[in-house]
């Protein structure tokens, strides 16, 4: 498995350079978003604002009715917590062209309640005018710099920084999932960080003889309901999410609400933050406490199925997809 | 007890705290230790000279308040509550680590002695501005100290509490600034410039003194000194890392996270 070190600082930087109209704006988290470089080098084309999140959408709003297309960088969280309504009015109903990068999505941060981004999705796919796209890998990352940049309207972005694993070679394109497998037992339903766990459950899965039906989802909104209900019908025992982020109001209910609204009915179990606030600590702690990991997803399609698999976490562990990740240290604050 | 028969306390105190919070912060491998030592002769000050409050009973309604608005600066916010006796010392080995209390953003929900949760800034001023109003209203006669960075100024919300606080002339309130000059990037006066702080703060209703942030004395002096008829502003000039001669003014330190030679160093000088 290739790691990709800080794949969004190269990726923004080489687009942003092709189009002067592209702005890199800051809230003193420069280097925590990887634009340390590029504040180096290209410095007619950034702008700090110092921490504050609520002027800086509502200066995006002014830069996007005067023709920019600002490129906002910090945590996930400081860019829809406090700023909201500066969002809803300056940017979203304006149908700005105002790209929200926001970092260290979920669990994916040490810092505890105040810092994990944990109801974006839902809060952000509720919001009419907005696109929603989560990065799952390194390519993804790459690309979702030019892919966000072609929306006519606001997009909210998911994104990872760091190491990050190459799981895919072609680049993300809004409103269509990736097909991962094509089982018949389970249909498993992912996003961003956890789409590498299902990928390491899966293959302890198959030798266990489950056949799992898997899909990552980079687009969130738009949300092609169609093609989840086709999945889901072509899969004998259920469907299950898997998501870093609570479940309600994320990818589980969207998934609940495209099977209601279409009147399939197949069992869901929704995996992920369930109604609670998530405490600081290493990434691959958080996972596993919460049942946010590959273990967790096995034991949802024991569930499902009726049958035990025997699997286990030494069983997952002679497929880990990569030794970068390590149990003990946390991602930086 | 003369004021300055504190201060060899505040030292060692202050001391301690900055060896134990780089420690911490050491094992952890995660942390903000520039803010941390920056601000650690502010905590010292107030928890060994200036605040009435009772370790054994956090919830005393009669407790001065204490508002550690810099909420990332748990390396300090950590030690004072502990030499403060608020819980065991082995507690602060668990820093960071899975299910410790001491999370990387102070949570009043896990630690006694936590006022309010901190983390996202531009929170901790308007909280102190509404607990000294109650105390106002309650006629009660405990006083609420807060603590901000000097980038965290930028937050609007800062300036709102201020409004509030000049207007209803809040003397029982005292606003510390942590004046480092750096932020998380970069300098401040580069970033989104602040001053002339000073007048600011004087314009919106505070009574506003500078002092050097790492001399108690000084601290104690102006933060020991009893209310007068309008909110206190205390412009602490600070240097970020304070104490340890690799780390003084360098940003990168904000939350950068000592090897092993760097910690033998730090532990040669801290003494
Ligand atoms: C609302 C918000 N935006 C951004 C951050 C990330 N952040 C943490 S500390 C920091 C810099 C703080 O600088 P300053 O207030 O000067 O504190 P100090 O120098 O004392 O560490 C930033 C940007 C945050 N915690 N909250
Ligand atoms: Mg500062």
């Amino acid at each position: 498995m290739e790691m990709v070190n800080r794949p969004y600082a190269a990726a923004f930087e080489a687009y942003a350079v092709q189009h002067p109209e592209v702005l890199c704006l800051s809230a003193d988290l420069t280097s925590s978003c990887e634009i340390d470089g590029f504040r180096d080098r290209h410095p007619d084309q950034f702008l700090s604002l110092g921490m504050a999140e609520q002027n800086m959408l509502s200066f995006a709003g002014g830069l996007g009715l005067a023709g920019f297309r600002p490129f906002l960088h910090s945590f996930g969280v400081f860019l829809y917590r406090r700023p909201y309504d500066q969002l809803m009015a300056s940017v979203a109903y304006p149908r700005r062209k105002v790209r929200l990068m926001g970092f260290l999505p979920g669990v994916t941060t040490p810092g505890g309640m105040t810092h994990q981004a944990i109801e974006d999705i839902s809060v952000m796919r509720t919001i009419p005018n907005m696109t929603v796209l989560e990065a799952g890998d390194a390519t993804e990352v790459e690309s979702i710099v030019a892919e966000a940049d072609r929306v006519d309207g606001p997009v909210y972005c998911r994104i990872l920084r760091g190491a990050v694993p190459r799981l895919f070679d072609t680049p993300i394109r809004i409103g269509q999932m990736r097909v991962l497998a094509e089982g018949e037992d389970v249909l498993v339903v992912t996003a961003g960080i956890t789409t590498e766990e299902a990928i390491r459950a899966r293959g302890a899965l198959a030798r266990a003889g489950v056949s799992v039906r898997h899909l990552h989802l980079n687009t969130l909104k738009p949300f092609d309901a169609a093609q989840i209900v086709d999945h889901a019908a072509s899969v004998r025992h259920g469907v299950i999410t898997l998501e870093n982020h609570l479940v309600t109001g994320g990818i589980g209910s969207m998934v609940a609400e495209a099977l209601a609204e279409a009147g399939l009915a197949r069992r869901l179990i929704r995996l992920g933050l369930q109604d609670t606030y998530a405490h600081g600590g290493s990434r691959p702690y958080l996972m596993k406490h919460y049942g946010m990991d590959a273990l967790s997803l096995v034991r949802a399609v024991e569930r499902l199925t009726g049958q035990a698999t025997g699997i286990d976490e030494d069983a997952l562990g002679a497929v880990r997809i990569d030794a970068v990740h390590s149990i003990v240290k946390a991602e930086a604050l | 007890m003369h004021m300055n028969d504190k201060i060899p306390l505040i030292r060692e105190k202050a001391l301690w705290m900055r060896r134990t919070a780089f420690a911490m912060v050491h094992r952890a491998q995660l942390g903000h230790p520039g803010g941390d030592f920056s601000a650690i002769d502010i905590l010292a000050t107030l928890y060994f000279g200036v605040m009435r409050f009772d370790p054994k009973r956090p919830d005393w309604p009669d407790r001065d308040r204490f508002v550690m608005s810099k909420g990332h600066a748990t390396g300090a916010l950590y030690t004072a509550l502990c030499a403060a006796g608020y819980f065991p010392e082995d507690w602060l080995a668990t820093y960071m680590q899975p299910r410790s209390l001491l999370n990387g953003h102070p949570n009043r929900n896990y630690l006694p002695g936590i006022e309010t949760n901190t983390g996202p800034l531009g929170h901790g001023f308007p909280v102190a501005t509404g607990i000294a109003i109650a105390g106002q209203l309650a006629g009660a006669g405990y006083r609420t100290f807060v603590l901000t960075g000097d980038g965290e100024q930028q937050e609007g919300s800062n300036w709102e509490a201020a409004m509030v606080a000049g207007h209803r002339r809040l003397s029982n309130l005292t606003l510390i600034i942590d004046r480092n000059r750096l932020q998380q990037g970069a300098g401040t006066e580069e970033t989104s410039g602040l001053d002339p702080l000073d007048k600011r703060y004087d314009a919106f209703g505070f009574d506003v003194t500078e002092v050097d942030g790492h001399d108690p004395a000084a601290l104690l002096a102006v933060l020991g000194a009893a209310p007068g008829s309008k909110p206190r502003c205390v412009i602490a000039n600070t240097t970020k890392g304070k104490g340890v001669s690799f780390m003084e003014n360098v940003a990168s330190w904000h939350h950068g996270v000592p090897n092993d030679a760097q910690f033998e160093q730090a532990m040669k000088e801290l003494v």
